[in-house]
C-alpha cells in the first residue's frame, strides 16, 4: 500500500461502524461493572392487625479479579402489631401484666389473647468474602451482626466448595457459629414462673445468651444440559436460652378448662387469671435434608424442592415447594409459586397447664410449636432491561392453620376460639442492577 | 452444509453453557456465562440463526441468494437490499483505503489457484486471462444499483464471517445481560466483560503452534479477535510455499505473507480487515500493525 505511511485504522473503524450501524465501541481495558446490587422492599402483613413487617434490603457484591468477591448484605426491618401470647380465650375479658412489668393490657371476651406491645426495629449486616484458594477450591468466610431492641446476634461462618467433573459437580461444606444475647423488656422470666402484678419483678431474672452451631454439607450436580440437582444436609445445635420470654400459658381448671381466676393485690394492677411464663429445653438439635431439582423445559424452568426437618424437641416438618419460571418474550417472565409446609407439635407443647398437676419440666403454648399446616400461593413478574438490570414484583398469599394435639382441649376450651387461622400477604418489589 | 445438520448442541462446561453448531464451513461456539439453561438456549439459538442467515444470504456456494444473483447477472444491473448495500459500501471503502489490495472481486483467481496443499502452480497465461475480471474499479456501484462486467464474481468471503460474528454478538448483547463469547471458526467477539471482571481466555487456532505443544492464550476483556493466515491452505511448489492470500493486482500470492496474523480490535470486522491487510502487505505485516498500534500477534515460518 502506498498509503502505508498514514495509518488507516481509524478509517477502517469508521467504515466498520457504518457497516454495523453501531457507535464506535471503545476498546477500553477496564470498564467492567464491578458492583452488583440486588435491592428489595418487602411488606408482610397478617390479617386482623397482627404482625406487620416492612423490610428493606440491599445485597451488594463487589467483584475483584481472580474470582474474589466481597458480599455485603444490609437489612432493616420494622415490625409492628400483635402476636398470640399463648394464653387461651375466655368467656370474659382478661387482664395481663405487659412484658415490661410496668403496665397491664386487656383482651376482650372470647378473643385469643394477643400481646400488642410488639414493636421492634431490626438492623442486620452480613459481610462475606469469597475466593479460590487452590485449583477447583473456593472458600467463603463471613461475619454477621444484627441487633434489635432486646436481642443482639454476632456470628461467623466459613465454607469451602470444590468442583469436580469439569465443574459439573460442586461439593460444599460450611460451618457457622453464632452467639446471641437476649435482653427482653422487663427481664427474662424464670421458667414457668407465675405472672405477677405490675411492679413485682420476682418472676424475672436479667439477661441470657444462646449459642448456635450450624453445619451444612451440599452437592450440586449438573445432570444434563437442562437439569440441575442440589442436595443438602444441615445440622444445627442451639444451646442456652431458647425460650420465648414473652410467651405464657394459662393455668386452667382440669374439669371446666377455664383459666383459674386471681385478683391483683389491693391497690395494684395485675393479671386477673393465673398465667405462667413458658419454659423450653436449653438445647435443641435440628437436622434437615433438602433436595431440589431444576429442569429447563426448553425455555420454561421448573424448580421443585422438598425439605425434611427433624429435631429433638419432637418436631418433624415437611416442606414442598414448586416454582415455574415462564418467559414472555425475551425480556419478561412470570413465575407462579406454590409452597406447602406441615409440622407436628413439639413434645412439650401444652395448650394450657392443669391446676393442681405437678409442673412439667418444659411447657410452651406457642402456636409455632403446635401442629400446623401452611400454604403459600404466589406470583412473581420480572422485567429485564436491555442493559441487564431487572425489575421484579412478587405477591404471595399465605394461609396457616393449626391444631391442638388430641386430648389437650378440656371442657369449655373446645367451644372457644383456639388457634386463629392466620392469613398473611407478602408483597415485594425488587431491582437488580450493576455499577 | 446441508440444512439437516443445523442443530445447536448445548452443554455445561467449565462454568459456562457452551453451544456448538456448524456454520460458514466451520465449527462455531458460543460461551454464555450463566447458570440459567433457558437463557443460554435462547442466546445460543438466536446466535446460530444469525450465523445461518448470513451464510445463506452471502455464501457464494448457494444458488438463489443475492450473491448468486449478482454473479449470474451477466452484465445486467442488480438492485440490492439495504444490508448488501452496506457491505458493498464497506468493500468499496476498504478497496480505496488499501489501494486495491482488498478486493471482493478477486475470487475468480481461484479458478487458476487451488490451495489444497498440492504442487500445481498456474502459468502466467492462465492468470492473465482472469485479471480483466478482477478489480473493484471495474464495478459500477451506485447504491443500490450494482453492475459487474460479464464473468466477474463477487465474494464476501473476506468479510462475511467477521461481519456475522459482530452481528451475532450484538444480538447476544441485546437479549442477554450476561457475558457471552461468540467464536465462528477462530474469529470471535465478546458481548461484555465477565461478571467477575476477569478476562476471557482465548487460545489462537494455529496448527504450527499446536504441533509444538505450546499454545498462545490471549486475554480479552472487551471487543474482538480475528485471525487470517494460510495455516491450512497453501500450494507447495519447487520449495516455495504459496499462501492462499492473492494480490488481486497481480493475480499471484502475496510474497512473504505471514503464516498467521491475529489482531484485537473493538469489532471483529475491524480486526478482520486489519489482519487481512496485514497479510496482504506480506513482508511489511509487522510494520503495518505497529503503525496502526493495535494489539497483534504475527506468526511466520
Amino acid at each position: 500500500m502506498s498509503k502505508r505511511d498514514t495509518t488507516i485504522g481509524h478509517a477502517v473503524a469508521a467504515a466498520t461502524c457504518t457497516l454495523l450501524g453501531t457507535a464506535a465501541p471503545a476498546l477500553a481495558e477496564d470498564e467492567a461493572a464491578r458492583w452488583d446490587f440486588d435491592t428489595a422492599l418487602l411488606y408482610y402483613g397478617e390479617d386482623n392487625d397482627r404482625v406487620r413487617d416492612l423490610s428493606a434490603s440491599i445485597l451488594a457484591r463487589r467483584d475483584f479479579d481472580d474470582d474474589r468477591y466481597l458480599n455485603l448484605d444490609l437489612t432493616v426491618d420494622s415490625l409492628t402489631g400483635a402476636s398470640p401470647s399463648g394464653a387461651i380465650a375466655m368467656d370474659g375479658p382478661q387482664t395481663f401484666t405487659s412484658p415490661s412489668g410496668n403496665d397491664v393490657y386487656e383482651t376482650a371476651a372470647g378473643q385469643v389473647p394477643l400481646d400488642d406491645t410488639f414493636l421492634d426495629t431490626r438492623f442486620a449486616l452480613d459481610v462475606g468474602w469469597t475466593q479460590p484458594f487452590a485449583r477447583l477450591y473456593t472458600m467463603t468466610a463471613g461475619l454477621g451482626f444484627s441487633t434489635e431492641y432486646d436481642y443482639t446476634h454476632l456470628g461467623a461462618n466459613l465454607g469451602v466448595t470444590r468442583d469436580f467433573n469439569r465443574r459439573n459437580t460442586t461439593v460444599s461444606a460450611a460451618v457457622a457459629y453464632a452467639q446471641e444475647d437476649i435482653d427482653p423488656v422487663g427481664g427474662t422470666p424464670l421458667p414457668l414462673a407465675l405472672m405477677q402484678d405490675v411492679g413485682d419483678d420476682s418472676s424475672k431474672a436479667g439477661t441470657d445468651t444462646k449459642d448456635v452451631l450450624d453445619l451444612l454439607l451440599g452437592v450440586t450436580q449438573v445432570i444434563g444440559p437442562s437439569t440441575v440437582l442440589r442436595v443438602n444436609y444441615s445440622y444445627s445445635d442451639s444451646s442456652g436460652y431458647l425460650t420465648d420470654p414473652y410467651k405464657i400459658l394459662s393455668v386452667v381448671d382440669p374439669v371446666t378448662g377455664d383459666t383459674i381466676e386471681r385478683a391483683p393485690a389491693s391497690g395494684a394492677l395485675g393479671p386477673t387469671g393465673v398465667y405462667r411464663y413458658e419454659a423450653r429445653p436449653d438445647s435443641r438439635r435440628k437436622q434437615g435434608l433438602y433436595a431440589e431439582v431444576k429442569h429447563d423445559f426448553t425455555g420454561k424452568v421448573l424448580g421443585v424442592s422438598y425439605r425434611f426437618g427433624t429435631d429433638d424437641w419432637g418436631i418433624d416438618s415437611h416442606t414442598l415447594d414448586a416454582r415455574l419460571r415462564w418467559p414472555i418474550g425475551e425480556f419478561n417472565y412470570v413465575e407462579p409459586h406454590l409452597r406447602y409446609y406441615t409440622q407436628n407439635a413439639a413434645d412439650f407443647y401444652r395448650f394450657s397447664l392443669l391446676d393442681g398437676d405437678p409442673l412439667p419440666s418444659f411447657a410452651s403454648a406457642d402456636a409455632r410449636l403446635a401442629d400446623l399446616d401452611g400454604v403459600t400461593l404466589g406470583l412473581k413478574y420480572g422485567h429485564r432491561t436491555v442493559s441487564g438490570s431487572e425489575w421484579n414484583a412478587r405477591v404471595e398469599l399465605y394461609q396457616q392453620s393449626g391444631n391442638v394435639p388430641g386430648g389437650q382441649l378440656i371442657g369449655n376450651q373446645s367451644r372457644r376460639a383456639v388457634f386463629p387461622d392466620l392469613d398473611a400477604v407478602i408483597v415485594q418489589i425488587g431491582y437488580r442492577f450493576k455499577l | 452444509m446441508a440444512a439437516t445438520s443445523r442443530s445447536v448442541d448445548l452443554a455445561r462446561e467449565d462454568g459456562f453453557w457452551v453451544s456448538r453448531f456448524r456454520a460458514m464451513a466451520g465449527p462455531c461456539e458460543v460461551l454464555i456465562e450463566t447458570l440459567d439453561a433457558t437463557e443460554a438456549r435462547v442466546v445460543a439459538e438466536r446466535v446460530a440463526d444469525c450465523a445461518w442467515r448470513i451464510e445463506d444470504k452471502y455464501s457464494r456456494y448457494r444458488r438463489g441468494n443475492v450473491v448468486d444473483e449478482i454473479n449470474t447477472a451477466d452484465g445486467r444491473v442488480i438492485t440490492v437490499d439495504e444490508e448488501t448495500a452496506k457491505l458493498l459500501d464497506f468493500a468499496a471503502t476498504l478497496h480505496d483505503l488499501s489501494d486495491g489490495l482488498f478486493d471482493v472481486t478477486s475470487g475468480v483467481l481461484c479458478r487458476a489457484w487451488t490451495f489444497d496443499g498440492g504442487t500445481r502452480v498456474p502459468t502466467q497465461a492462465e492468470i492473465d486471462v482472469l485479471l480483466p475480471l478482477v478489480g473493484w474499479d471495474k464495478v459500477q456501484w451506485s447504491r443500490p444499483k450494482l453492475r459487474l462486467l460479464p464473468g466477474m464474481q463477487l465474494d464476501f468471503g473476506g468479510i462475511g464471517k467477521e461481519y456475522a460474528v459482530d452481528q451475532a454478538v450484538q444480538l447476544a448483547r441485546n437479549i442477554c445481560g450476561r457475558a457471552a463469547l461468540v467464536n465462528f471458526g477462530g474469529d470471535l467477539a465478546v458481548s461484555r466483560s465477565r461478571a467477575d471482571g476477569r478476562p476471557w481466555r482465548v487460545g489462537i487456532e494455529d496448527s504450527a503452534v499446536r504441533a509444538r505443544a505450546a499454545s498462545r492464550v490471549l486475554e480479552l476483556r472487551h471487543g474482538a479477535l480475528a485471525t487470517s493466515g494460510d495455516t491450512h491452505r497453501f500450494v507447495l511448489a519447487d520449495g516455495t510455499r504459496y499462501s492462499h492470500i492473492l494480490d488481486p493486482r497481480s493475480g499471484w500470492p502475496v510474497r512473504d505473507a505471514p503464516r498467521s496474523v491475529t489482531v484485537a480490535a473493538a469489532t471483529c470486522t475491524q480486526a478482520g480487515m486489519l489482519t487481512t491487510l496485514a497479510v496482504l502487505v506480506g513482508n511489511d505485516a509487522e510494520r503495518f500493525l505497529e503503525a496502526e498500534s493495535v494489539p497483534h500477534w504475527v506468526l511466520r515460518h
